[in-house]
């Protein structure tokens, strides 16, 4: 359990096509998709899902880690799906006691489920397939105009980024906190569940003291190398749309209009 | 001599992204007698953190037995009954102190193992004493406004709480000054006196351990070489930098002087190899 | 003055300088005086809490002083607009490889540092290469910092400090966590670095690292307490003990040898014992 299933967040060393993409794109894709696929349902929506399927197998990202990442939402996805179930008048299919399942009931509770599963998979791909220091660059060169309004963006998408390269050391950290307080005597296997819930006091404390350390320690030797948030940046290599960005925004594009039309 | 602890033809690999294995330990084998000061040794990756988590009863190794007296402690031994008897004190005190106040965290260990009131403050204040803190002035206070060579002494006194009879510690002397370093091994000493301890110390640095241990293994990348004397280490024919590391400044003159030929009771002692250096002089100028 | 002027651009001047830290019951420096120059290797020593790191971190402008000044390479650190601009000529490699990183690349680690300045893709590239090549790993560029080893990690903080094209570099017990093949690979670097002009102010606990230095300055309780070569410093065990710093074996010896009698130069390392020996 601890700690080596949670890939949200964590940035895959590999090379697809997907890597490559301007973030500004990508973030555009990921939140209109997350918009989309919870507004319209239906048949539309799987076969809105298929295609986006269809899109990470043929960029060749590797699956097994995004399948990873539902395994930390699967109650939920779990809860959706029976609340619908149960509690959805229509006609009645079978029942048991007070609870009956109905068709409409079935229907919704695959789309509900299957909508939280595709959000899931679409971050997972996002933080993937996009380091966090682009991702805040892409953040932050869409989120510009706010500030004229006063919003400091770049604060906020350096925090972001910063949390994104957090979450992994935090992971590796915990592991190593829950084994040197299992050498003091503490029990992550025990099957009291209250002592079990007791014992992760010893491993937080230490984890989120070491996280704020570390922070304060990153930001000390970002300053050192000049970053003052609010100065503009220049990057090594600028993000830029090419020719593989076109043909995937225009398929998006396309498959998008697909949706909302049918 | 009756080991204590013995390991043998440990093996330990983890899997890596893509079904591949790296293997972290292989098939090392080291045994531990009670009293000893134990030096492992290594470079950075070599191994030797994960070996000290499989002695410590927190990783189970992929083949190979470890004995703690006569059980075989990963098979079918009481795993928590022998993390009870062996200590392990990480490198940094952040990776272990949480607790409200400096007592509490101390008595965390004996209070997970069912000691309670008299007997649980006694094992908190011998511990605090055995490592030089003072629980009248730091007791009450939360262990992270301490000070950061308190703070390693209270993780030690958390760890020796417990009373193990194996104590390890990984690279327990990596940030400190030479004071700090000092301290830390009259602790070790004490501590080995009053319980009989055998103490294993996980180290990249030679130096730290120097006088003090009595045997050392050093470890390259996962495979062991024991040395069961410090004059062993001392030999012409190692090439200790081909096992990334490096003799202590000490060993070094020493290990030039053996070389020469002249003979040193005690290489660690300096008045020894000032007199064998004098004697040597004299004797090479009446030529 | 003009000369004086244009001198002080090489040079870190630290004026008086006192720093508490909030919260503190003591003063971490208490009045220092000192000057560093360019094409120098500094060895910075004392014992935990003597208050090296805060020097350090005053004279790359991470602290502002609390009272005093630190002029580095012209910039007065005291103002805001003095300490934004000082890590652009001197700057600093911490003690901890892996709170340092933030790319996900080692080139665009390198590349940080000029991308917060502003520079040019085509400057930063040329920085970049260049800063991978003087530190050796060149063959580096498109692995994953995380990745890579504590001492591979630590070359490449210091491949993003030169970048800066500095004219000091701090290194805040940048060898501490490190084995000694990495320390080693990192002196030599730094050697290299002084023989280039640039200033190196190495804080250590190490003595054989202070032993290469050009200038060895230790500090206790905020304070300068000694000043000077490697040789005039290091080579009394018992001063040194005094200091809070642990003798080099062979000054130790060197002494025993005094005690029986024998005048032995002052030396600092097993090769000049043993000339000593065989002469």
């Amino acid at each position: 359990m601890v700690g080596k299933d949670i890939t949200i967040g964590q940035f895959l060393a590999v090379d697809t096509a997907l890597h490559k993409i301007d973030p500004r794109l990508k973030l555009i894709a990921a939140v209109a998709s997350i918009v989309l696929v919870f507004v319209y349902g239906g048949w539309a929506l799987l076969a809105y899902a298929l295609f986006l399927f269809a899109v990470l197998i043929v960029v060749r990202l590797p699956m097994l880690p995004v399948l990873k990442s539902l395994r930390t939402v699967w109650v939920i996805v779990v809860i959706t799906f029976l609340l619908q179930v149960f509690l959805t008048p229509g006609e009645v299919l079978w029942h048991w006691g007070f609870l009956s399942v109905t068709d409409t009931g079935l229907f919704n509770g695959v789309v509900f489920s299957g909508r939280v599963v595709l959000l899931v998979v679409l971050l997972a791909a996002l933080t993937m397939t996009t380091p966090p220091l682009k991702l805040a660059d892409g953040l932050e060169a869409l989120l510009h105009p706010l500030e004229h309004l006063k919003v400091p963006i770049s604060r906020i998408t350096t925090v972001v980024s910063i949390t994104l390269m957090f979450i992994p050391k935090m992971l590796d950290q915990s592991s190593k906190l829950v084994r040197a307080q299992m050498a003091r005597g503490a029990d992550f296997e025990s099957a009291n569940v209250l002592r079990r819930v007791r014992d992760i006091v010893p491993v937080l404390v230490p984890l989120f003291v070491k996280v704020f350390h570390d922070a304060d320690e990153l930001a000390v030797a970002m300053d050192a190398r000049s970053y003052n948030s609010g100065t503009v940046r220049t990057r090594l290599y600028p993000m830029k749309i090419g020719a593989l960005e076109t043909l995937l925004v225009t398929a998006f594009i396309l498959a998008s209009i697909a949706l909302v039309f049918i | 001599m009756a080991l204590r602890l013995k390991l043998e033809e440990i093996s330990y690999s983890y899997p890596l992204p893509g079904r591949q294995e790296a293997a972290a330990l292989d098939e090392v084998s080291i045994e531990v007698a009670p009293g000893d000061i134990f030096c492992v040794a290594g470079a950075n990756g070599s191994g030797k953190s994960t070996l000290a988590q499989v002695c410590a009863g927190l990783l189970a190794p992929t083949s190979g037995r470890v004995l703690y007296g006569e059980e075989s402690v990963y098979e079918r031994g009481d795993l928590r009954g022998f993390r009870r008897k062996t200590g392990l004190l990480f490198q940094s005190p952040e990776d272990q102190l949480f607790a409200d106040s400096v007592r509490k965290d101390i008595a965390f260990g004996p209070r997970n193992h069912g000691l309670r009131g008299e007997q649980l403050t006694e094992a908190v204040e011998k511990a605090a004493e055995l490592v030089g803190l003072s629980l009248e002035k730091l007791g009450d206070r939360s262990p992270f406004s301490l000070s950061e060579g308190e703070k390693r002494r209270a993780a030690l006194a958390g760890v020796l709480a417990l009373r193990p009879e194996v104590l390890l510690l990984d690279e327990p002397f990596i940030g400190l000054d030479y004071e700090g370093r000092e301290h830390l091994k009259k602790a070790l000493s004490r501590y080995r006196e009053d319980a009989g301890a055998s103490i294993i110390v996980v180290t990249h640095e030679l130096s730290d351990i120097w006088p003090l241990a009595t045997r050392f293994t050093i470890i390259d990348v996962g495979k062991v070489r024991r040395f069961e004397e410090r004059a062993d280490l001392l030999s012409g024919d190692v090439d200790i930098n081909a096992l990334g590391m490096k003799l202590p400044q000490w060993g070094i003159l020493a290990r030039e002087l053996l070389a020469s030929g002249i003979s040193l009771e005690d290489p660690a002692d300096p008045r020894v190899l000032a007199k064998a250096i004098a004697a040597h002089r004299e004797a090479n100028r009446g030529r | 003055m003009a000369g004086a002027a244009e001198r002080s651009k090489l040079q870190i001047l630290v004026e008086e300088l006192r720093f508490e830290y909030p919260g503190a019951s003591a003063e971490a420096l208490s009045g220092i005086d000192l000057e560093f120059q360019q094409g120098m290797l500094y060895a910075l020593l004392g014992r935990n809490g003597s208050g090296k790191s805060t020097l350090a971190r005053c004279m790359n402008g991470v602290l502002a002083p609390g009272s005093g000044r630190v002029m580095a390479c012209g910039l007065d650190t005291s103002c805001e607009a003095g300490r934004r601009a000082v890590p652009a000529t001197v700057s600093m490699v911490f003690q901890n490889p892996d709170t340092q990183m933030v790319a996900s690349t080692v080139e665009e680690e390198v590349a940080f540092g000029p991308e917060n300045l502003g520079l040019e893709p085509d400057v930063i590239r040329r920085r970049v290469d260049d800063a991978l090549g003087l530190v050796g790993i060149s063959d580096l560029a498109r692995r994953q910092p995380l990745r890579l080893s504590q001492g591979q990690k630590q070359l490449v903080a210091i491949a993003g400090a030169l970048a800066m094209e500095p004219t000091f570099l701090l290194s805040d017990e940048s060898t501490s966590m490190l084995d000694y093949s990495a320390r080693t690979r990192v002196l030599e670097l730094f050697e290299k670095l002084r023989g280039m002009g640039i200033g190196v102010v190495h804080v250590t606990h190490f003595l054989e690292e202070a032993a290469l230095a050009d200038e060895v300055i230790v500090l206790d309780a905020g304070t300068v307490i000694a000043r000077g070569t490697p040789a005039g410093i290091l080579t009394d065990p018992s001063r040194v003990r005094s200091m809070g710093l642990d003798p080099l074996a062979v000054t130790v010896v060197a002494y025993e040898l005094g005690k029986l009698g024998h005048s032995v130069p002052e030396i600092l390392d097993v090769k000049e014992l043993l000339a000593w020996l065989y002469a």
